[in-house]
């Protein structure tokens, strides 16, 4: 790696952000962490990040679905890659009837749900982060 | 924002966008619970659990039924000297709760709510006989009898509906909903 990335972590559940933030950490990724959705999007607009990791249920309610939305609204924010991490479909399963859900609800590029794997994360993070650098290339 | 957040700052978190001041300005003066109609079958009184939530007693505030007795009818929001907002808090609670899984078993409460999202994202409507199964079975067989019958009557004086009711484009609906809550198959 060239440089070190720049990662943040909105999620208002202290406990998940510091398992994922010493995963993270371990592996080189410079993280920072917001835990709510005002904080998180000040620091996403003042900061310059290389990823988003964003929950979903968070505040009054689906706030990381309102995070995501002003993002895509925002020129600048617009191509950051998301990783949606959520424990939704546990939370209010009654509302996915079957199927996997791909959340179309914002245009993000992965989502994974709670409880996350630390390797699955990695690498999901990083085959993100290459995909913007190959956009970027071309 | 750095360092591991407290509890009380957990819960400023999920209060974050309320309009009310933060639970920090809180006076002790008891105005809400002198004024909260349901108090008498909470185990700590408003004004308890806002001083158990300053003093970061996580495990105390989580176990108290109080937020799930709460009434909604927002008289404590409303007379607090200090402007804050404590229904919004008592939400807030339950949601807290709901997300970590971390309520009681024998609560109706999340039951009862998680019923009547259902039946309004499905049909548009409220529908009591479906609502009141999340919780009469809980209340025994005299108390049951007693709703049947009740129930009964409103039915054939036509104040329940049989059948449940389904509004008009309910797709549009349903895609209101889906702006606000990421439900499953809606755009």
């Amino acid at each position: 790696m060239t440089q070190q990335k720049r990662l943040l972590i909105i999620d208002d559940d202290p406990d998940f952000v510091e398992g994922i933030k010493a995963i993270l950490d371990a592996a080189q990724y410079n993280v920072d962490v917001a835990y709510n959705p005002k904080s998180g999007l000040q620091a996403l607009q003042t900061g310059n990040y290389d990823l988003l990791l964003l929950d979903i249920m968070m505040g009054r309610g689906a706030e990381g679905v309102m995070i995501a939305r002003k993002m895509r609204k925002d020129p600048k924010l617009r191509e950051m890659p998301v990783l949606i991490i959520t424990g939704i479909r546990e939370q209010i399963a009654f509302l996915f009837p079957g199927g996997p859900m791909h959340p179309r609800f914002v245009e993000v590029d992965e989502l994974v749900e709670k409880p996350v794997e630390p390797r699955l994360l990695l690498e999901k993070v990083s085959t993100l982060l290459a995909t913007v650098e190959a956009k970027k290339a071309k | 924002m750095n360092g591991k957040p407290t509890f009380s700052e957990e819960v400023s978190n999920l209060l974050y966008a309320s309009e009310g001041n933060p639970l920090k300005m809180c006076i002790q003066c008891g105005t809400c619970s002198a004024t909260c109609p349901s108090a008498p079958f909470m185990d700590y009184t408003p004004r308890r659990l806002i001083g158990m939530i300053n003093a970061d007693m996580r495990e105390q505030v989580l176990n108290s039924n109080a937020y799930w007795f709460c009434a909604s009818c927002f008289h404590c929001s409303v007379r607090c000297p200090q402007e804050i907002d404590i229904a919004g808090l008592m939400y807030a609670l339950k949601r807290y709760s709901m997300w970590k899984n971390l309520y009681k078993e024998d609560l109706i409460g999340p039951t009862f709510s998680e019923t009547f999202v259902k039946t309004i994202i499905n049909g548009g409507r409220s529908y009591e006989p479906i609502l009141a199964t999340s919780y009469l079975f809980s209340y025994g067989v005299q108390t049951f009898l007693m709703e049947a019958q009740n129930a009964t009557s409103l039915m054939l004086k036509g104040r329940i509906p049989i059948l449940p009711t389904r509004i008009k484009r309910l797709k549009n609906f349903r895609r209101v909903i889906g702006r606000i809550i990421p439900v499953g198959g809606a755009e």
